[in-house]
């Protein structure tokens, strides 16, 4: 059994060039879990463990009875503020996240509840609970590829942002980010991230 | 660099070269020469040969070579018999061996005016009433960029399947590892991956090489099945950071224990060298694969 790698199902999605790109994306299942609050902090990081917790022992258990395995995704990220966009000078205390990590349409709720049981039974963070199967649907996008401090994106959203209204369309969030490289081992300054802006003709 | 542990590391070495060149006829291990320099047998291939410029198997074979040689020249020996003594089984092969070095054939070679000295980095050649004094260290090569970092580590759990065969293929260890451990949910983003390799691939045969695939455990976890339990000691280790593939690891092996450990200050200890994989071959090029080798230090 061939095992998939969603990435590579789904290239297109992807594409991340150094100058904005329109393209279409297709509705997809990821693993999420939400917080609120400066990114990086123990609450984030918290969360983080519990999603890459329940991810791997998910996997794991199907890869172990034999079904359909699959790579584990990259981090992903939805960021906002009250269900709308963050304008760059409020305050990183209101911001609110989506954490994720794209997940094949075969697994169902019932095996996330399962995985969600055993991980509780060896004492793992209550977080794990919170932990969904969601299905985005973000249709027309823009897409650009950030390399740098994750501080410094503004400057990379500003181009998106003069691209889309050139095409007389505009953003309407939420702010997406894809995590191409661990900003533990990877020095800020090369940190390579996918972002991605749903755009509206409105 | 430290010149002290320089001249340490050489006059050990010496030791063992003088030891191979009186115990030419003997079987030389890696194990009785290792105790002969009182080096640990862990490390100590990748100590000489980063050091001499040549594998302890190649230096032993020139040695019996130059000596075969010698005897050509100034005894009455048949050639079969100088082929015996010096290891080969057939006329053939030593013929093969002796001309693949001296490009000529060993009766042709007894009829002629030629050197018996085969090239050698370290100067060494085969001197049977000759004790050996000093050798040529072989330089670090220039433009080789390497950051050595020190850590003191704490005694490690880890929970571990092992692999004997060919490095390249104990994926199916880490599989079943990950696998068995996983589902039982014993691994999140705070696992660390660790390699722990007892073999130099340069000296044990591919199927030989014993290599464990270990995960961070803690002390609640129970061994279960193929599945064992062991400490990594606790202590110093030099630590290298490895960029790419994992199949040019052994280079970098080389160049911590052969190149920068005789000249860093540090001693080795006798335990092995371990691996730990910063990121995941499932989901990286492997150009972009980052592995930390530590190497334990005295």
């Amino acid at each position: 059994m061939e095992k998939i790698d969603l990435y590579r199902i789904h290239k297109s999605e992807y594409i991340a060039p150094k100058k904005p790109t329109l393209l279409q994306i297709e509705p997809a299942y990821y693993l999420a879990i939400s917080g609120q609050g400066k990114p990086g902090n123990e609450k984030f990081t918290t969360k983080i463990e519990a999603l890459y917790g329940v991810a791997f022992t998910l996997k794991m258990t199907r890869k172990f009875k034999g079904q359909q395995d699959y790579t584990i995704g990259k981090l992903e990220c939805l960021w906002f503020i009250d269900g709308k966009k963050i304008a760059d000078q409020t305050s990183q205390d209101r911001w609110r996240w989506k954490l994720l990590i794209r997940t094949p349409d075969f697994v169902t709720q019932s095996e996330l509840d399962h995985t969600i049981t055993t991980l509780l039974k060896k004492g793992k963070e209550p977080a794990i609970r919170e932990v969904n199967l969601e299905l985005l649907n973000e249709g027309q996008c823009v897409q650009m590829l950030h390399v740098g401090p994750y501080d410094q994106e503004s400057k990379t959203i500003a181009i998106m942002k003069s691209f889309t209204e050139a095409k007389g369309l505009s953003l309407k969030g939420p702010h997406h980010e894809i995590y191409l490289s661990d900003p533990r081992r990877v020095p800020s300054e090369r940190l390579k991230t996918i972002l991605r802006e749903p755009v509206t003709t409105q | 660099m430290k010149s002290a542990t320089l001249k340490f590391y050489k006059e050990k070495l010496l030791r063992v070269l003088i030891y191979i060149q009186q115990q030419l006829d003997e079987p030389l291990t890696l194990k009785i020469l290792a105790a002969q320099a009182h080096l640990s047998p862990y490390h100590f291939h990748r100590i000489f040969t980063g050091m001499i410029g040549e594998s302890l198997h190649l230096h032993i074979r020139r040695l019996r070579l130059e000596r075969s040689a010698m005897q050509l020249k100034h005894n009455q020996k048949s050639v079969i018999q100088i082929a015996f003594e010096a290891g080969y089984e057939t006329h053939e092969a030593f013929s093969r061996a002796f001309r693949n070095v001296f490009h000529l054939s060993p009766s042709q070679f007894r009829k002629k005016n030629r050197s018996i000295q085969i090239y050698s980095r370290s100067g060494i050649h085969y001197h049977p009433n000759h004790i050996l004094k000093n050798f040529k260290t072989q330089p670090k090569q220039k433009g080789i960029q390497m950051k050595v970092n020190l850590k003191t580590l704490e005694p490690q759990l880890v929970a571990f399947i092992r692999h004997t065969g060919p490095y390249s293929e104990c994926g199916t260890a880490w599989d079943r590892l990950l696998t068995l451990l996983g589902k039982e949910g014993l691994i999140d983003s705070k696992t660390q991956f660790i390699g722990l390799c007892h073999d130099d691939p340069e000296i044990t045969p591919s199927d030989k090489i014993r290599y464990d695939a270990c995960v961070t455990v803690d002390k609640h976890f129970k061994p279960d099945g193929e599945i064992g339990i062991q400490t990594i000691s606790g202590g110093d280790y030099a630590v290298l950071t490895h960029f790419g593939s994992y199949s040019k690891l052994n280079e970098s092996y080389k160049k911590l224990i052969g190149t920068w450990i005789p000249r860093s200050g540090r001693e080795l200890r006798s335990s092995p060298c371990f691996e730990i994989y910063l990121n995941s071959p499932e989901n990286t090029e492997p150009e972009d694969l980052i592995t930390d080798i530590y190497a334990p230090l005295k």
